[in-house]
This record gives C-alpha cells, sequence and structure tokens, in this order.
C-alpha cells in the first residue's frame, strides 16, 4: 500500500516537473490516477508539514459581496473545480485539498480579519486571492510571507511581495500587444485614455501612452472619474470634439457599464473604436448587445477561447454545474490557475514554505484552460488573448503567445 | 457651437433626471421628514421592472405601470411595517431604511443574481437637434419629465390631496383637528413618493445600468439636490437639480469630472452651511 | 455610579482575559472592532448626549489612521511614536472644531443638516484620498506601515488598544459628568432655552464635536499599525454609516453602548458571513428590530435591567450637596432701556412700527396692549431672537441691536417665554443647577465637580415659595403645566439678571398658582436690584405688580405711566373699546 502510493507520489511529482504539453494530458492523466487517489490519504507523512488530519486547507479568498461580489459564484466553482482536479491527481504534496472561501468583497480590514481568521483559526496553510489591490496590500501585510499566497486576477503590476506569486496579466502583456495590433489593423492614430480614479487605470495608462508614443500615435484626451460618477456626458463631448479613434477603458465594474451604454447612445460606437482589459462578459452583458459594437477586451482567458484546452475547462465546468451556472471571465478563471500554480510550484519546492517556494517558483511552468504558462520573476508569462465583442459575445480576433509580464523584482 | 448645443442638452437632460429621482425623496424628506435610505432602491426596483418587462416580450409601456405598481407594494409594505412607528425620528427613520436597503438588494439579488442586466433601447438612434446628433430616447425622456412635472405642480397646488399634504406638512396637530387622518395621509404620501422613484427607475433603465446595486448613486445625488434646493416645495426641487446638475455639467466640460464631483460636493456642503433652508426658502 | 463601576471593571477584565481564553486572531479582530468601538463613543458623545448626529466620523479616523500610517512607514521611536499619536488627536480635534463652530455659529437645532455636511466632508475626504496618490498612495493605499515599537501588532498590540479604551472611556464619562456634559445634554433637550441661559450652544456643540474627532482620530492612529494599511474606505461614507449603525444598535446614551454594539455586530457579521451568503439579511433585520424595538439600544437594555433589581444611575447632581455659596454676579448699576424708533417689518406685516420708549430704575413694569400688538416681538427684538430693520435698542448706554440670544444674559438680561421652557427630560436639580451657573461658571470650571455643589439665598427663597423644585431626581418633564411656570420663573431669576423679561408668568395657572407666583414676583422685586418687565394680559396682575405701565397697539407705544394715568389715558380707552381684551 505504502509503496504504491510513493509511487504515485514519485509519478505525480515527475510530471509536474516536467510540465504536460497540453492540458487535454493533464485530463487523461486525471483520469488514469483517479484510482489511486483514493490511497492518498496515507501520503501525508510524505508532507514536510504533516497535519493531523492530513488534509491541506486552503484559503480561497474571493468576493462574495460588496461591489465585485458579482464574480463570487463563478469564482466559487472554478476553485472548487481546480481542487476536485488537484485530489483526483493526488493532491498537493499528496494531500487531498480542502479550500475555505473568505469574503474578500468588503473593506480591507476587515478581510485582513478573515484571513487571519482562516490561517491562524482554521488551519489553512495557503491562499489563493482574486480581489482588488488594496486587499492584497492587506493580506501580504497579515501574512508577512510566512505561508504562500497566490494572487489570482488581473493586476496593475509593479510588486514582488516575498512568499507572494502573481498569476494575473499585467499592463505589459495584455495592454501592450493590443495597442499595438490595433494601431497596426485598424489604422488609429488618436486616443482618448478614461479610467476611474485609482491606481490601476492610472499605471495600465502609464503604459499604454508609452506604447502609444513608440507608435507615433496622439492621446487627445486623459481622464479619470471618481467612483461614485455615472455621468459621462462631458467626456463623451470631448471624445467627439477631439476626434478620439481608440478609447482606452480602464473603468470598472459599473463605471464601465454606464460609460459603455452612453457612448453608444450617443453613436460612437460606429466610427470610435473602444479597448479595455477589464471589460469582461460580464460587463459585456450589463453593456448590451445593441451598444457593444467596436468594443475589443484584452485577457488572458474568455469564456469564448476555442483552443482544445479552454474548450475542455469550458465543458468540464458546464457539466459540473450546469449550463445556467455563472458565466466564466478572466477573474473567475484566474482562481483555478491560482491553484493549478500553487499545486505546480509547492510540489516544485516540495515543500509548501515560501523560502522554498520563491525559489521554486522561477520557471516555473504549467499548462492550463489559458495555454501554457511559465513563472518569472513571480509573475506568469503567458498567452493573451484580444477579442472583439459581437453582440452580447467576445469573439478572439488575435492571440498573443507568451508575453513577458515584466520584472518588477529588484535584484 | 455644436459643443455648446451638446453642452445645453447635455444640461438640460441631467438636470431633468435629476429632478425626476430626486422628486419621490423630496417628498418623503421634504414632506414627511424621513430620511430614505432606501429611496436609491426603489429606482433599481423600477429598473428591473423595465428588465422583467423586457424578458417577458411585451411592450415597454408596460414598463412604467409595472414599477409603479412594485414600489408601491414595496412602499406601503415597508410603511406599514416600519416607517410609520418612526415619523418625528428622523435620524431612526435613517437607521431603518438603511437596514431596508440591505434587504431589498438582496432580495432582487436572490431573484435576479448579481449579473448586469441590459434593457435595450426603447427608441434607438440619434435626432439631430441643434445641428448636434443627440440620443432620441432622453428627448423623449426630457419632455416625458416635463409633462410629469408640470401635472406634479398643477395636482400639488390645486387638488385637495395637495392642499391637505401642505396643511399637514405645515402643522401636523392642526391638520389633524381640522379632520385630516395625518396616519393615512403619510402613507399616501410615503407610497407615491416610492412609487416616482420606481417610475424614474423604469425610465432611466434603457440608459443606465441595471444591478442590484445601483441605489447608492442614486441617493446620494438626491439627497444633495434637496440640500440645494430647499425641502418641501417643486420649485426647489427643480432649480437644485438645475444647479447640481449645471455645477457638474460646467465644471466637468471646463477641468474634468474629478473636479466636478468635488464642486457639487462643496456646493452642497457651501448650501447646507449657508443656507440651510435651501435656495427657493419660502416659508 | 458604584455598581457601573462594578459593571466596567468587570467588562474590562474579561478584555483583559479574553486573547488567554480565545486564542490571538480572535483577539486581533476584537482589537479592530474596539477601535470602531472608541469612534462609536465619541458618536455618542455628540448624538446620545447632544442630541446632533456627526454622520461622517470615519473621516476624522482616517485622517488619524494616515497621520499615524505616514510617520509609522519609518522606522521611529517612542519619542515620534508619541508625536504621532499626538498628532493625530489634534488635527482631527482642530478639524472637527473649526467645522463644529462654523457650521454651529450659523444655525442653530439639530436638524438633518449638520449630518449632511459631515457626510458630505467625508465623500471629499474618500474622494481626495482616493486620488492623492503622492501623499496617501491612492485606492492601493498607504503599505509598509511598521507596528509601534517592540509592540506585536498580531499579539500585545491588543492590550495598547484595551488601554487607550479605558482612556477615552474614563476621560468621555468625567467629560459626560462634568457641567460640560450636563450642558450639552442640555442642548439636546432644549437649545433655544440654554441660550436664554447665557450659553453660546454653537461652542458647546463644536467643543463636543471637536472631542469626538479627536477621539476618532486617536482610534485611527492605532488603526495604521494594527492593519499594517491604511485605505481610503477608512475615511469613506460606508465606513461612516456603519459606525453611526453600531453605535445606535449598541445604545448611543452611554459609553459602553457603543463599544458593545460594534463588538456584537462584528463578530455575528464575520461568523455569519463566510457560512451563510445571505448574512447581511440578518444583520439588517437586527438593525430594523432594534430601531423599532429597542430606541436606546442594547445598552438600554442594561440600564433598565440594573433600574429593575433596584440598581440606580445616579446623575453627579444628585449625589452632590449644596454646600458652597455660588459666585456673585456683576450687578449692573444704571438700569436704563431704551427703544429709539424701532422697526420691524416681515414682507408686508409691520411688526414694530417706529417704537420708542424709555425706562429705569428698579420696579415692575408691566407691558400690555391687545393681541398682535407686538409686545412678545419688543422682547425678542430687546434679546436678539428678532432681526431690528431700523432704530436703535440700547441697555444702560449699549446697543443690543446686534445682540445674538445667548449674550443677553452677560449683559444682565434674563427672559422666561409664556410658554414654560424647561429641559424636560433633565431633573428637576439638574434644570436648576444649569441656571445657577449663568454668568458664574467660569470655563475652568467646565469639568470641575465643584458647582454641583453651588447654593444660593436666592434659591433657598424660592425653594420655601415652590417646595416642589427641591426635589432631586424628579424629571422636569413629569411636572404639571403651573409648576413649569414656576419652575422656568426660578431659573430665569436664578442668575439674578438686572432686567428680568417675563412674557405672561401666569398664563395657565390655577388661581392659587397664580396668587403663589404673584406673590413670588412682587418679594423678589422688592428684595433684588432687579427692573422686572411683565407682558401681561390679566389686568388682575397687572393692578397689584406695577409699578409702570406700558401701552402697546399695532407696534408702536400709545402710552406710558402708572395704572390709574392709563386707564384714563383716551387712546387706551379707544383701543380696548374694540372688544379686545
Amino acid at each position: 500500500m505504502l509503496k504504491n502510493s510513493a509511487n504515485v507520489f514519485k509519478e505525480i511529482s515527475k510530471n509536474r516537473e516536467k510540465s504536460m504539453n497540453s492540458f487535454m494530458k493533464r485530463r487523461d492523466f486525471i483520469k488514469k490516477s483517479l484510482t489511486a487517489a483514493a490511497t492518498t490519504a496515507a501520503l501525508g507523512g510524505f508532507a514536510s508539514r504533516a497535519s493531523a488530519s492530513g488534509h491541506l486547507k486552503i484559503g480561497v479568498m474571493i468576493p462574495l459581496s460588496g461591489p465585485a461580489g458579482l464574480f463570487g459564484p463563478a469564482s466559487k466553482n472554478v476553485s472548487e473545480m481546480a481542487a476536485a482536479e488537484i485530489n483526483a491527481a493526488g493532491g498537493i504534496l499528496g494531500r487531498q485539498v480542502e479550500i475555505v472561501l473568505g469574503d474578500a468583497g468588503l473593506s480591507p480590514s476587515e478581510v485582513a480579519q478573515t484571513a487571519l481568521k482562516l490561517w491562524r483559526g482554521e488551519g489553512c496553510e495557503a491562499f489563493i486571492g482574486m480581489h482588488d489591490s488594496a486587499v492584497r496590500g492587506a493580506l501580504i501585510n497579515v501574512f508577512k510571507a510566512q505561508v504562500p499566497y497566490v494572487y489570482c486576477p488581473n493586476y496593475e503590476g509593479g510588486e514582488c511581495a516575498d512568499g507572494v506569486y502573481y498569476v494575473g496579466e499585467t499592463p505589459a502583456q495584455s495592454v501592450v500587444p493590443s495597442i499595438e495590433w490595433l494601431a497596426a489593423e485598424k489604422k488609429v492614430k488618436k486616443f482618448y485614455l478614461i479610467g476611474n480614479d485609482y491606481n490601476w487605470p492610472r499605471d495600465t495608462n502609464a503604459i499604454a501612452k508609452e506604447t502609444i508614443a513608440k507608435l507615433g500615435g496622439e492621446v487627445v484626451g486623459e481622464e479619470y472619474m471618481p467612483f461614485t460618477v455615472d455621468n459621462f456626458d462631458s467626456s463623451l463631448a470631448k471624445m467627439k470634439e477631439t476626434g478620439a479613434e481608440l478609447v482606452i477603458i480602464t473603468l470598472v465594474g459599473g463605471a464601465s457599464v454606464s460609460f459603455n451604454r452612453a457612448f453608444a447612445s450617443f453613436g460612437l460606437s460606429e466610427n470610435v473604436l473602444r479597448f479595455g482589459t477589464l471589460i469582461d462578459e460580464n460587463t459585456l452583458m450589463g453593456i448590451g448587445a445593441e451598444n457593444s459594437k467596436n468594443i475589443y477586451s484584452a485577457a488572458g482567458y474568455f469564456a469564448n477561447v476555442q483552443t482544445d484546452a479552454a474548450k475542455a475547462f469550458a465543458q468540464g465546468y458546464a457539466s459540473k454545474f450546469g449550463s445556467d451556472a455563472a458565466v466564466l471571465n478572466a477573474l473567475s478563471q484566474s482562481c483555478y490557475d491560482g491553484l493549478i500554480a500553487l499545486d505546480t510550484i509547492a510540489e516544485r519546492a516540495g515543500a509548501l514554505d515560501t523560502k522554498a517556494m520563491d525559489k521554486a517558483a522561477e520557471g516555473m511552468e504549467y499548462d492550463g484552460p489559458r495555454g501554457h504558462g511559465t513563472m518569472k520573476n513571480r509573475h506568469l508569462a503567458m498567452d493573451i488573448y484580444l477579442a472583439n465583442a459581437v453582440g452580447a459575445e467576445f469573439k478572439i480576433v488575435q492571440s498573443f503567445k507568451n508575453q513577458e509580464p515584466g520584472n518588477f523584482c529588484k535584484a | 457651437m455644436e459643443a455648446f448645443a451638446t453642452f445645453l442638452l447635455n444640461f438640460v437632460y441631467v438636470s431633468a433626471i435629476l429632478a425626476l429621482v430626486a422628486l419621490g425623496l423630496a417628498m418623503v424628506f421634504g414632506l414627511l421628514g424621513v430620511m430614505n435610505m432606501a429611496h436609491g432602491e426603489f429606482v433599481m426596483l423600477g429598473a428591473y421592472s423595465a428588465y422583467v418587462v423586457q424578458t417577458a416580450q411585451i411592450s415597454f409601456f408596460w414598463a412604467i405601470p409595472l414599477a409603479i405598481f412594485v414600489s408601491a407594494i414595496f412602499g406601503f409594505l415597508i410603511e406599514w411595517s416600519v416607517i410609520r412607528h418612526l415619523y418625528n425620528r428622523a435620524f431612526d427613520t435613517l437607521l431603518a431604511t438603511w437596514g431596508l436597503a440591505i434587504l431589498i438588494r438582496k432580495g432582487v439579488e436572490v431573484v435576479f443574481t448579481r449579473d448586469y442586466k441590459s434593457v435595450n433601447q426603447v427608441v434607438p438612434g440619434t435626432v439631430e437637434l441643434f445641428g448636434v446628433n443627440y440620443p432620441a430616447y432622453r428627448l423623449i425622456l426630457i419632455s416625458i419629465i416635463i409633462c410629469i412635472f408640470v401635472v406634479l405642480l398643477l395636482w400639488y397646488q390645486r387638488s385637495k390631496v395637495g392642499l391637505r399634504v401642505r396643511a399637514m406638512v405645515q402643522n401636523p396637530g392642526l391638520a389633524a383637528a381640522i379632520g385630516i387622518d395625518i396616519a393615512i395621509l403619510s402613507r399616501v404620501t410615503f407610497v407615491i413618493g416610492v412609487s416616482t422613484a420606481g417610475l424614474a427607475g423604469a425610465l432611466l433603465a434603457p440608459l443606465v445600468r441595471v444591478e442590484p446595486y445601483i441605489g447608492l448613486d442614486y441617493l446620494l445625488s438626491s439627497f444633495f439636490i434637496l440640500v440645494v434646493g430647499g425641502l418641501g416645495s417643486i420649485e426647489g426641487l427643480l432649480i437644485g437639480s438645475t444647479i447640481i446638475g449645471g455645477t457638474d455639467a460646467v465644471i466637468s466640460t471646463i477641468f474634468d469630472k474629478t473636479a466636478g464631483y468635488m464642486s457639487v460636493l462643496i456646493i452642497s456642503i457651501l448650501f447646507l452651511w449657508l443656507r440651510p433652508d435651501g435656495i427657493f426658502y419660502r416659508r | 455610579m458604584a455598581f457601573s463601576i462594578v459593571v466596567k471593571l468587570s467588562l474590562l477584565s474579561l478584555l483583559i482575559a479574553f486573547p488567554f481564553v480565545t486564542n490571538s486572531y480572535s483577539a486581533y479582530q476584537l482589537g479592530l472592532y474596539l477601535l470602531y468601538g472608541i469612534v462609536g463613543q465619541g458618536i455618542a458623545l455628540c448624538w446620545g448626549k447632544g442630541g446632533f448626529l456627526p454622520l461622517g466620523q470615519a473621516l476624522f479616523f482616517g485622517i488619524g489612521a494616515y497621520i499615524s500610517g505616514l510617520m509609522l512607514q519609518n522606522d521611529v521611536g517612542w519619542g515620534l511614536v508619541i508625536v504621532t499619536l499626538s498628532l493625530s488627536i489634534v488635527i482631527p480635534f482642530l478639524l472637527a472644531g473649526v467645522v463644529g463652530v462654523l457650521v454651529f455659529n450659523r444655525q442653530i437645532g439639530s436638524g438633518p443638516y449638520f449630518s449632511l455636511i459631515t457626510l458630505a466632508l467625508a465623500l471629499v475626504g474618500f474622494q481626495l484620498a482616493n486620488s492623492q496618490v503622492w501623499l496617501t498612495g491612492g485606492f492601493n493605499g498607504l503599505t509598509g506601515i511598521n507596528g509601534l515599537p517592540n509592540i506585536d501588532s498580531f499579539g500585545s498590540l491588543y492590550f495598547v488598544i484595551v488601554g487607550a479604551l479605558v482612556l477615552t472611556t474614563i476621560i468621555l464619562s468625567k467629560i459626560m459628568g462634568s457641567p460640560f456634559g450636563l450642558l450639552l445634554e442640555a442642548v439636546r433637550e432644549n437649545e433655544e432655552r440654554l441660550q436664554f441661559l447665557g450659553n453660546n450652544t454653537s461652542w458647546i456643540k463644536a467643543a463636543a464635536f471637536a472631542i469626538s474627532g479627536g477621539i476618532a482620530g486617536l482610534a485611527g492612529a492605532f488603526f495604521a499599525p494594527h492593519q499594517g494599511i491604511v485605505t481610503p474606505q477608512v475615511l469613506g461614507f460606508i465606513l461612516s454609516a456603519e459606525l453611526v449603525i453600531w453605535t445606535a444598535v449598541g445604545g448611543r446614551f452611554g459609553l459602553l453602548g457603543p463599544v458593545i454594539g460594534v463588538v456584537l455586530i462584528g463578530f455575528l457579521a464575520s461568523g455569519l458571513r463566510d457560512a451563510f451568503v445571505y448574512w447581511e439579511v440578518i444583520v439588517a433585520f437586527v438593525f430594523i428590530l432594534v430601531v423599532l424595538r429597542l430606541p436606546g439600544g442594547i445598552g438600554a437594555i442594561g440600564v433598565h435591567l440594573s433600574r429593575k433589581i433596584g440598581l440606580n444611575f445616579h446623575s453627579y447632581g444628585e449625589i452632590s450637596e449644596r454646600s458652597r455659596s455660588v459666585p456673585e454676579v456683576d450687578k449692573i448699576i444704571t438700569r436704563e432701556l431704551k427703544f429709539e424708533e424701532v422697526t420691524i417689518t416681515r414682507g408686508s406685516v409691520v411688526i414694530l412700527d417706529k417704537l420708542s420708549f424709555k425706562i429705569e430704575g428698579l420696579g415692575i413694569q408691566c407691558l400690555i396692549g391687545p393681541n398682535g400688538a407686538g409686545k412678545t416681538s419688543a422682547l425678542n427684538a430687546l434679546t436678539g431672537k428678532l432681526e431690528v430693520d431700523s432704530g436703535e435698542i440700547s441697555w444702560c448706554g449699549g446697543s443690543l441691536n446686534n445682540v445674538r440670544p445667548f449674550q443677553t444674559l452677560s449683559l444682565g438680561i434674563g427672559r422666561k417665554f409664556q410658554v414654560p421652557s424647561i429641559f424636560p427630560n433633565l431633573t428637576i436639580r439638574q434644570n436648576i443647577d444649569l441656571s445657577l451657573w449663568v454668568n458664574r461658571l467660569k470655563r475652568n470650571q467646565l469639568l470641575s465637580m465643584v458647582p454641583y455643589t453651588w447654593k444660593s439665598d436666592l434659591l433657598e427663597k424660592l425653594e420655601e415659595v415652590f417646595p416642589f423644585i427641591s426635589d432631586k431626581s424628579l424629571i422636569a418633564g413629569s411636572l404639571s403645566v403651573g409648576e413649569r411656570q414656576m419652575l422656568d420663573f426660578t431659573m430665569t431669576v436664578l442668575s439674578e439678571p438686572s432686567l428680568v423679561l417675563l412674557d405672561e408668568p401666569c398664563a395657565g395657572l390655577s388661581k392659587a398658582e397664580t396668587e403663589t407666583m404673584i406673590k413670588a414676583i412682587a418679594d423678589l422685586s422688592k428684595s433684588s436690584k432687579s427692573m422686572f418687565i411683565i407682558v401681561e394680559h390679566d389686568m388682575q396682575v397687572v393692578e397689584l405688580l406695577s409699578d409702570n405701565v406700558l401701552v402697546m397697539h399695532q407696534g408702536k407705544l400709545i402710552a406710558q405711566g402708572s395704572l390709574a394715568e392709563i386707564r384714563s389715558n383716551k387712546d387706551v380707552q379707544r383701543v380696548y373699546a374694540g372688544g379686545t381684551k
């Protein structure tokens, strides 16, 4: 029995090391090892930090309330799916995984309380998080690199905290190639930047402006809106006046929906292109099919990506949670990648120890629904898709292979 | 010239919708002294009514009676179960309606989920006016709002109910003494107030986003309008919306939206401080 | 008092024991709630005691947190930490004070306007914190904040916070029990009356608001090292509203209520939200139930229960013996009141029409005239309640044209309104104390307990005439109308003003009560060095009391002289022949 388990464990590690070529292979492998999975409880002895029960609890910090609570149900589903697959493949470091949800949709101080409770109280030994940067700052301060923490969603880049692994898209990955492509294909020269007034839009636009300058384009307007604003008339008038050809949107959530609806109602959508890196499937649904003309969006994942791995993932999701389950998008799907990345790094490090994991993370590779990812400087180099809205759906128009996230780690 | 015409139309539009949204709060807060933190939630209920009508694939026209009906029912239940115990306790109404707002939001979330809903344009496309292509539905909306206010103004000044409401506001004791049933009249005022919020939601639905959390946006702007315009008069409400909408439009056009938003806040603070009875004070 | 100390000490020992009987993360969580509770105590001071609701209290909390966060980003020693803490208290204190003075000076009353201003200020604060990235780090927050030197943010900081809570509780209960606290309660009860007791109520309210701001800042100062990050949410609208709600649920009339409210709702929410998706529904029901069934909050149950088992919370007034004589009031030597062509119009209505008269010396002047003659308006003009359009009112040579109500008492003018105006939810003893303090309570005595022990000869004399006013614990609101008139009269004369204005002192009194009152006024007029002006309809009263009579009609003076002279005056006869009394 033990011997058998040990072999399975070796096989898992070997496979992880190699990193599989396609996601489908991984799934086949999962099927093969399903029978072995039953025995993995005994593998507790192999883990560096054996807990009494042998189960490995992972804190999954996702928004369950507040404005981002919209993404909660899908994030929860996706996390459960990832956990089930990891368990079927033998767990992490041979230990069965159990996810414990924490609400990350509240203010940073509240979320920090929850995370601390999950860590010190519930005994979670690793965390993944899908929430805004303010909450991330609070959690980094709580964890202080004593427990591994994978930050999943799209963010502005610029960080390299110990014990934190970033698997989301940075502007360097998504914004730069998309603007280059749009400028070349659609012959746009005049850019208008509009976003909410906080760090992510400003940092994203800083990179966008560099790219625009490099391409010889012109920024004809740059505006930042307070969160409470839902009337964009003065901005729309300015866009019309300046003759903007591409509007780069870094408005978030509801503001993006309101803006895009008003944009189309003025008839601007006919000739002016719109592009954003946070216009997801939900936002598009709110914008509405009749208002979505000429919207482009870039992300590491869309529900409509037609690669084998992505299709398999979407089918798996639909069969597990039903066809009317919460819509998938890059944000919620990132929880899946977060858990897989955690699994892969931990296996490489051989322990859930942040020092070892920080080393193991460099060069870590895995295949997932998004394609092939490689970790460099704690961030993930990955494929990026550029999609065009057709009605209330996204159609992928271009993919950019293996985009570099940028290096934010000081030497 | 074109820019100026756009500016003017935007200014009229934003003032009109602000007045429409704030109308219900003006009745409930201005006449009854109830600080209704759930005001925005009634706008939200109205917007969802429009979504329901769209899903049922019947004419958008039906959204209006449905919105009024739904918000009237909710308004009645809330008044009957909570608000009627709290008249003359303004701060307590604030707390209770804060709780009620949460309940309404969560209720809508259960039925419709958190997803954004899109209500289709009733009259899509733009119309040329003063040399500007302006969204047709916005122009229709402006006309509807003007009609609503004209009717309301006449009704409030001429009708018996309007007279009774005014009597109740000015001297509740005396009004009760001459046989006006304050309890019923307050309930009617509350229900009508929240129904206009629901109506506003239905009319705005094709233009705005629809999700359970939109209420707060409408609540805050409504409060600021009342503050500037003063409580208890329809004229004040219109002037308040014009000042708030105008300030925002002018400052946002000259500087940026953050400056516009800040100037609205500062103007509100100045009014609260220097003219707490609003610009249109005549008591 | 003793019982409440026992309660507080046992709660304190619970707090100290908490980390040992539970675990470190629960204590960490409790630490945050206690910080919010401290802010709630400040809200209780303003709202529960002062009757005005600050709706943007997170602004001050947030400012404290940002100041402390910015300082603690550097490695600082205890010396600088003390400086930081002081700044975190002083800056919000001053800001709240300035806002309070500016706002309250413009408007009397405790309506929603002040609350909405504070709310708007919190929105401004949030927007600034969000967009001034260079200073605050923007939305992502101020990060890299160190803990306090040698104090583990996840461990021993908890005890520091408990210490801060003990400190604020002691300071605030001292403030609430002091003369300042009683003045603040009087603002809530009857702000106008308090002004006519010579108090600048806007300063009292502003001071309370400043204290609440400083306390919020102190809590914020500990928030920064506790959380290690400060984001704009800490000074936003949502936290502000939540703080008020927690305070309301816990109980806004005491200092323990707000803390209990925060801790209960906090643990309820954090326990529910990860287990139950619709946790907010339960929290919402709690709010609504508290508002409907428990307007005093959970704290009120505690007070109620302890009353039931016979334990009473006494005010300082009830336990202090009157043992020291009141300080002497400066007396004005010359008493001369002059109206010169005073005109007041409002819209098309002429209220006073070139009213001119002059009265001087001691004795009782009766001001009579038919309804609408402008008698009460003349008193209003004289005491700053009505703005004078033209003409001049002078008292002892100084102009009263721009006087504000609260200033009249320092000029030696005391006023009693027609409808008895007292502080209904305060005890008779507290009502009396408030009037004894007029012109006598010095600024440096605002927090001293000595003024509660003051006695005065006049008070003893009045207690003989109106025996009921010597009761210590009876709530003034339970008095009959006649008794209220007498209490109001007592309060007006206790400050020994040089000019006493009485507006129909016998209105609503029974025959026997009227006699008592007339006797009291007559005795007082003889023994005191005051001039009395009495507005009166009842000619019997005028007959018994007046040394001199002034007759007004349609905003003008038509006659002045002894009662006999007035009776024979043709103009007066014509006015009264019209049938009006």
